[in-house]
């Protein structure tokens, strides 16, 4: 057979059994997880054509083997019809079953775990979902923590995860549309949001924005995040993810919208704000004077991760007036000896630290204990005694490196320790004036970035009033009346207000 | 795109263009600490204690002196300390400066000249002490001292503590005396600082591995500035005076005679000092009103505290007491000096300007016969925590 044929998109099946499953095996090139089983039901040939490890052993077994070979469905009077018809209504024990034309949408079906019914003298096969294939369970999340919360976080499986999300919000307003991604890898993704809250707008615009992205393979929702983020060019992330579904939930209440991608824990949250990426869904779970507080130290903690090497680089080399003179000169006797200017030795401090960081992470989780053990001593102790850096530029790293864990979006926290290179580089060619100008810059290109059409400041700058109660603060459940003005204009009640329960006198 | 990259590129090879100007990194600097001004000869000797900081630090210290000594003589104070480099490794500091002591020859010449190039520094704030020594400048800063390692913040934090709480003692930083110089109707006045004990022994370490040190620095007295030259000295209760009338007194202690012999101290707690004027056929007539709020501190001598009649007396006692040590500070100016340092004039001029400008031209003459009336008003507070000395009832 001529192979443009074969690429071509629709291809439809023959008549011929013999024909088809030869046709199956070719363009497999005889894989061997690819099953086709020949069989016969009454006097026609059939054939059932699967992956192995993709579908359910006992569905597969008791509900379509195990039916077909029944000698009361095979006695009785061979079908006169239809014998696909037949068999889909009368024989197969299994819910989800279709009819299907071409070669292609055959192999699809293969793929994603169907079983594929072949009979002979048919131009047509049935597809019998029996998908079933070796899953992590849900088990607890690791990037976002809590103490208090739900202990469940996705899983790599798209089914599993729209269903967590479901299970949180019990309403048919909760619409989810599937799109296929990846002309390769056929990634399933699911589009979630609510309908009446979110913007039918952001809702077009999300799908837009999936049905542009052509590339072959989608393995990470990193990948579509990159594809719909409104601006490249920036160090801040722009669209959130989550592995918790409490978080996406939320999300969905406040009318983003989530994307699910098959194969990935992590779910996509849009539109994204600069002050989402500072809460933790353990805000929302805690007293509110208890988040608010954790909140403020939260933006301190990205600032002290931001500006702290910069700041002590600009101070130390410039603005030596501004220290008080005992700690003037404490800093330095302490750099009494040190062969580096302040820049180089932050630097080089700063440097180490990401090394260490990214060591800890990619290593083993067994010999990472070792690295974090070598990095201490390293770090802490020999080169402050080899007089390499001085000990406060340690005690600046230190508290720099526990700051930027301190951000509970990791996302975040990578880009605030990159702004934190340019701004120790510009503290060190203009001192104070160099940082201050990197912050204005900063402030601008944030003011200017968009998330889904969304300003990423919002609720601070455009500054919405009702909004502050879940921005820096954190206002009770019972005060929380409104939804956030940028995604839910519409539909903004939450609740009633409502006045204090008192007791009766 | 292209475009935009060039453009960042070229950003950023201009932030290397500065060469880092005016980069001063923490171990280039001499953190100078304390400047001793003298004159010797026609030349200016500018001497400054710069900290050692390895020294200071508790540590990295190795056992030498916590600070060292420059110093460079030029016809100019800015040529001296250029000069400075010539003996020392590192740029000299100044920001950090917590001294400034003038000689006492250089005193008597004037200080308006000095303190140009001082207030006329950008790099050093103007809020040191300003002080004058009884004798050469530089001796100051060549004495060791204890507690505090670094002997300038030694001097500083003793005047400055006892400014707080010991009535003949002020301070006075470098902006405070460029305001008294040019204030009309006022001169200034600086705290005097004196070595003491054996000078010779003071620069070396051995001077504080001892309990009592062989020579200290202490404050003493207060110099009587004529505009900007030295003309003399005010001792322990002329300064008290000095500092009731310039309302510099926050807190301090006296002593009263007891009517049965024995004495009484008494704890200043707070003190407020205001100069009226009023004019009497033209002649301005100046009240000091001093309202001042004391506690009994120590009882040296049989009296019934109990009673209010007591406390009565005490008040009128120190209201007493008060007046003559004012009186007394003011004739001695008055006849000694013939300078007007307690901005009597200045109080004229805020009260009428327009009379000041007449009498402003014979204030030197008008200064001597100035009238001045008191107006003093003493509360007793507290008794401290018992009332009667329990010496009265000390079994016989």
């Amino acid at each position: 057979m001529d192979t443009s044929a074969a690429s071509k998109p629709q291809y439809a099946l023959s008549a011929g059994l013999g024909l088809n499953i030869e046709e199956i095996q070719a363009r497999f090139g005889c894989s061997q997880d690819l099953v086709v089983k020949e069989m016969s039901f009454g006097s026609i040939d059939i054939a059932l054509v699967y992956i192995e490890g993709l579908v359910d052993t006992y569905v597969l077994n008791q509900s379509i083997i195990a039916a077909l070979l029944s000698d009361d469905k095979r006695s009785a009077d061979a079908p006169s019809g239809n014998l696909l018809f037949f068999l889909k209504e009368d024989v197969l024990s299994v819910g989800d079953i279709g009819l299907l034309k071409e070669m292609d949408s055959l192999f699809d079906s293969v793929l994603s775990g169907d079983v594929v019914l072949l009979a002979d003298g048919y131009a047509e096969a049935l597809h019998i979902g029996a998908a079933g294939w070796e899953d992590r369970n849900v088990s607890e999340p690791t990037s976002q923590t809590v103490v208090r919360g739900p202990m469940e976080a996705f899983t790599e499986n798209l089914r599993t995860n729209t269903a967590l999300i479901r299970r949180k919000i019990k309403d048919p307003r909760l619409w989810l549309e599937g799109r296929q991604i990846g002309t390769v890898t056929k990634t399933n993704v699911a589009v979630m949001y609510m309908k009446q809250i979110a913007q039918e707008s952001l809702v077009q615009e999300v799908f837009s924005r999936l049905d542009q992205i052509r590339i072959d393979s989608i393995l990470e929702s990193g990948y579509i995040e990159e594809f719909i983020q409104d601006k490249t060019l920036t160090p801040f992330p722009t669209v959130y993810n989550s592995e918790r579904p409490d978080t996406i939930a939320a999300g969905l209440l406040e009318g983003k919208v989530a994307i699910v991608i098959d194969g990935t824990p992590f779910v996509l949250l849009v539109p994204a704000l600069f002050v989402q990426f500072f809460q933790s869904a353990e805000d929302y779970y805690q007293r509110a004077d208890v988040s608010t507080l954790l909140r403020m130290m939260r933006f301190m903690a990205f600032f002290i991760t931001m500006l702290s090497p910069s700041l002590y680089i600009a101070v130390t080399t410039f603005h030596q007036e501004m220290l008080p003179t005992n700690l003037l000169i404490n800093l330095a006797a302490q750099r009494e000896g040190v062969p580096f200017p302040a820049f180089v030795e932050a630097l080089l401090m700063e440097v180490t630290f990401e090394i260490l960081r990214e060591a800890g992470v990619r290593m083993p989780k067994t010999v990472g204990q070792a690295v974090s053990i070598v990095g201490t001593l390293v770090i802490g102790q020999s080169a402050v005694e080899a007089g390499i850096v001085s000990a406060v530029m340690v005690i600046i790293v230190a508290i720099t490196a526990i700051s930027s864990f301190v951000i509970p979006a990791a996302g975040m926290s990578i880009s605030v320790r990159m702004i934190r290179f340019i701004l120790m580089g510009l503290a060190a060619s203009f001192g104070l004036i160099g940082i201050l100008v990197g912050m204005l810059l900063l402030i601008i290109h944030l003011s200017c970035l968009r998330s889904f059409g969304v300003p990423y400041l919002s609720s601070l700058s455009p500054f919405h009033g009702r909004d502050q109660k879940d921005t820096l603060f954190r206002l009770p459940w019972p005060r929380m009346t409104t939804r956030p003005m940028s995604t839910a204009k519409e539909n903004l009640w939450r609740q009633p207000r409502t006045s204090k329960p008192k007791p009766k006198t | 795109m292209r475009r935009g990259f060039r453009l960042c590129v070229c950003l950023l090879l201009l932030t290397l263009v500065t060469g880092c100007w005016n980069r001063r990194e923490l171990n280039e600097l001499g953190i100078q600490m304390g400047t001793a001004i003298d004159k010797i000869g026609d030349e200016y000797q500018v001497a400054v204690q710069v900290v050692v900081p390895g020294e200071v630090s508790a540590r990295l210290n190795s056992g030498r002196s916590p600070v060292t000594l420059y110093k460079a003589s030029a016809p100019t104070i800015f040529e001296a300390f250029r000069k400075l480099t010539e003996t020392s490794p590192r740029k000299i500091y100044s920001a950090h400066i917590r001294v400034l002591i003038i000689g006492e020859s250089l005193a008597k010449e004037g200080i308006g000249t000095t303190l140009d190039l001082l207030s006329r520094n950008p790099e050093a704030r103007t809020d040191y002490y300003v002080m004058v020594s009884r004798g050469m400048a530089e001796e100051v800063l060549k004495v060791m001292t204890s507690l505090e390692k670094i002997p300038a913040h030694n001097l500083f934090y003793s005047l400055d503590t006892a400014s707080k709480t010991w009535a003949p003692t002020t301070t006075v930083t470098m902006d405070e005396v460029i305001l008294q110089l040019v204030t009309e109707g006022l001169n200034p006045v600086l705290p005097g600082v004196d070595v003491f004990g054996n000078s010779v022994m003071g620069d070396s370490k051995s001077n504080v591995d001892k309990i009592e040190n062989d020579a200290w620095l202490q404050t003493a007295g207060l110099a009587v500035f004529d505009k900007d030259k030295l003309v003399g000295w005010l001792n322990e209760n002329d300064s008290k005076g000095y500092n009731y009338i310039r309302n510099n007194v926050k807190s301090t202690v006296g002593h009263l005679k007891c009517p049965e012999g024995g004495l009484l101290a008494l704890e200043t707690l707070r003190t407020d000092t205001d100069i009226k004027v009023s004019f009497e056929q033209g002649e301005p007539v100046i009240l000091l009103r001093i309202i001042n709020e004391s506690n009994i501190g120590e009882v040296e001598c049989k009296i019934d505290i109990k009673k209010p009649e007591t406390i009565v007396w005490i008040e009128r006692e120190i209201e007493t007491k008060l007046r003559q040590l004012l009186q007394q500070t003011i004739q001695k100016v008055k006849s000694k000096y013939n300078v007007d340092i307690f901005g009597f004039g200045q109080a004229v001029y805020k009260k009428d300007p327009k009379a000041w400008k007449k009498l402003k031209a014979d204030w030197k003459e008008r200064f001597p016969r100035l009238q001045v009336n008191y107006d003093i008003d003493i509360t007793i507070r507290r008794t401290g925590t018992t009332n009667n000395s329990f010496e009265n009832n000390i079994k016989e």
